[in-house]
């Protein structure tokens, strides 16, 4: 049993491409937790999107969720949009999280990694800027107040290009 | 600096005194704890922690065997070691840590100032690649790691007080060592604050211009660490040792090597996203050593802090 475990890690790691800044994001679709709506990251090409992983026992996430949100009204969507990847193993655990700490932008729910480990997600949060084109321009790793004001000054230059 | 006038009139006094002492009861002391220091490593590419180690490390026990013994001596033996480590992470497996280290070793004998030998420098050097082919994430409740590295005598061995001191007091052991080091540990849920932890190392001592090699050292430990939040963590360990006798020209040298287990509890505080610090002690909980006496550890306690760049 913990052979086998030990292989599987083995191989989701294997698999886990550390993504880098100017490479194309891994692209990924799925239905959203909080909509029921289906979302496609290539759909979006067009527009600067903001891909942020999180987790309901993540506590930066409790004060990065709400940030997001407030950026996202104050930008509008037209040009710009936040896709959330939910990690939690169980995803009733992110859903209870939701209805607390409720979000505008999608989110879709990734229990086992399909989204995650193409991105290299190894702590969280940890958050992708993409350009119009689904090229990651910046990594964001951890969230502490604050770290949003450089975050919207970053998306607003982005939207300016 | 008053009795260096006197250090010759008395010098073979003293050597004589405290070579009897010496046959008697020699000291197992693994006086550094070099790879312990080495534990935080950085794990995501790019990343540099830098750690800074104090520990003071009282050896007064007097055993034979695994009975402790009465010191009619009245000996106190400790030693006070600083050691820095870097850790850079150049791929997300693959990681190289280098420490240096600073010791001064002090020996009390008796109430006389005759007894009395200290002394301190540069000590040993470490520098371990390590490769983790499996690592905690999200996704993943495993991490195992494994490690090549040697020791190496950046430091004085041949340390002298009116005679070149024994070898457990120099700062430096004084030759390459040769260190294969693992590690496993397994989080017990997703969020990783609660997670299974062991290690084993091995160090192939090599033999320095004095003929003389250290016992070669394996080490198991293995124990519980749990977060509290982001910032509170506290860890429960036992650690196995285990050192084959000394050797000097071939010849083992009596009252050297054994096995201790030892209980190592600590804590740390995250006092910013970058800065931690921690406290951890070291307390004996069985020993077997080698030979008919032994001074050994009393107990051991470090301060720590380290910084993520």
């Amino acid at each position: 049993m913990l052979f086998k475990s030990l292989i599987a890690a083995w191989l989701a790691v294997h698999l886990m491409q550390s993504v880098h800044a100017q490479e194309a994001a891994p692209t990924f679709s799925g239905t959203t937790l909080n909509t029921g709506q289906p979302i496609d990251l290539e759909g979006l090409k067009g527009k600067v999107v903001l891909v942020d992983f999180w987790a309901s026992w993540c506590p930066p996430c409790l004060a990065s969720l709400p940030a997001y949100n407030k950026i996202r009204q104050e930008i509008g969507t037209s040009d710009f949009e936040i896709i959330a990847i939910n990690v939690d193993e169980d995803i009733e655990d992110g859903l209870k999280f939701l209805e607390k700490h409720p979000v505008d932008y999608p989110v879709l729910a990734d229990p086992d990694g399909q989204i995650g480990i193409p991105y290299g997600i190894r702590n969280l949060p940890r958050s992708f800027l993409l350009d119009r084109d689904g090229r990651i321009i910046a990594t964001y790793k951890s969230f502490k107040a604050g770290d949003e004001v450089k975050l919207q000054q970053e998306i607003t230059a982005l939207l300016e290009q | 600096m008053i009795f260096r006038p006197l250090k010759p009139a008395f010098g073979l006094l003293l050597y004589f005194g405290l070579q009897n002492l010496a046959s008697a009861a020699t000291c197992s002391c693994a006086g550094v704890p070099l790879l312990a220091s080495i534990d935080t490593s950085a794990k995501e590419k790019g990343q540099l922690f830098i750690t800074y180690n104090a520990e003071n490390h009282q050896i007064s026990d007097l055993v034979s065997g695994s009975k402790d013994v009465p010191d009619e001596t009245d000996r106190d033996r400790h030693s006070f070691s600083q050691v820095l480590s870097a850790s850079y992470a150049m791929t997300d497996r693959w990681s190289v840590s280098a420490l240096v280290s600073y010791v001064r070793h002090s020996r009390d004998i008796g109430s006389s100032f005759l007894g009395k030998t200290t002394s301190s420098g540069v000590g040993d050097s470490v520098l371990l690649l390590r490769y983790t082919p499996v690592f905690i994430t999200p996704f993943s409740r495993h991490e195992v790691s494994l490690g090549l590295g040697s020791r190496i005598p950046t430091g004085d061995d041949d340390y002298t007080d009116v005679f070149v001191l024994s070898e457990d007091m120099q700062p430096s052991t004084g030759a390459f060592g040769g260190i294969l080091w693992t590690s496993y540990s397994y989080a017990f849920n997703q969020a990783a604050t609660l997670q299974f932890n062991t290690s084993a190392n091995y160090t192939y001592n090599g033999v320095n211009d004095r003929e003389y090699r250290f016992g070669h050292e394996f080490n198991f430990a293995m124990g519980l660490g749990h977060s509290i939040g982001t910032r509170f963590s506290y860890s429960a360990a036992f650690r196995y040792r285990s050192t084959k006798p000394d050797r000097r020209s071939g010849f083992e040298i009596p009252n050297t090597g054994g096995k201790w287990v030892d209980f190592i509890p600590a804590v740390s505080y995250a006092v910013t996203d970058k800065l931690r610090l921690g406290l951890s002690g070291r307390i004996p909980v069985t020993r077997n050593l080698d030979g008919v006496l032994q001074f050994t550890t009393s107990y051991a306690y470090a301060f720590s802090a380290s910084y993520a760049f």
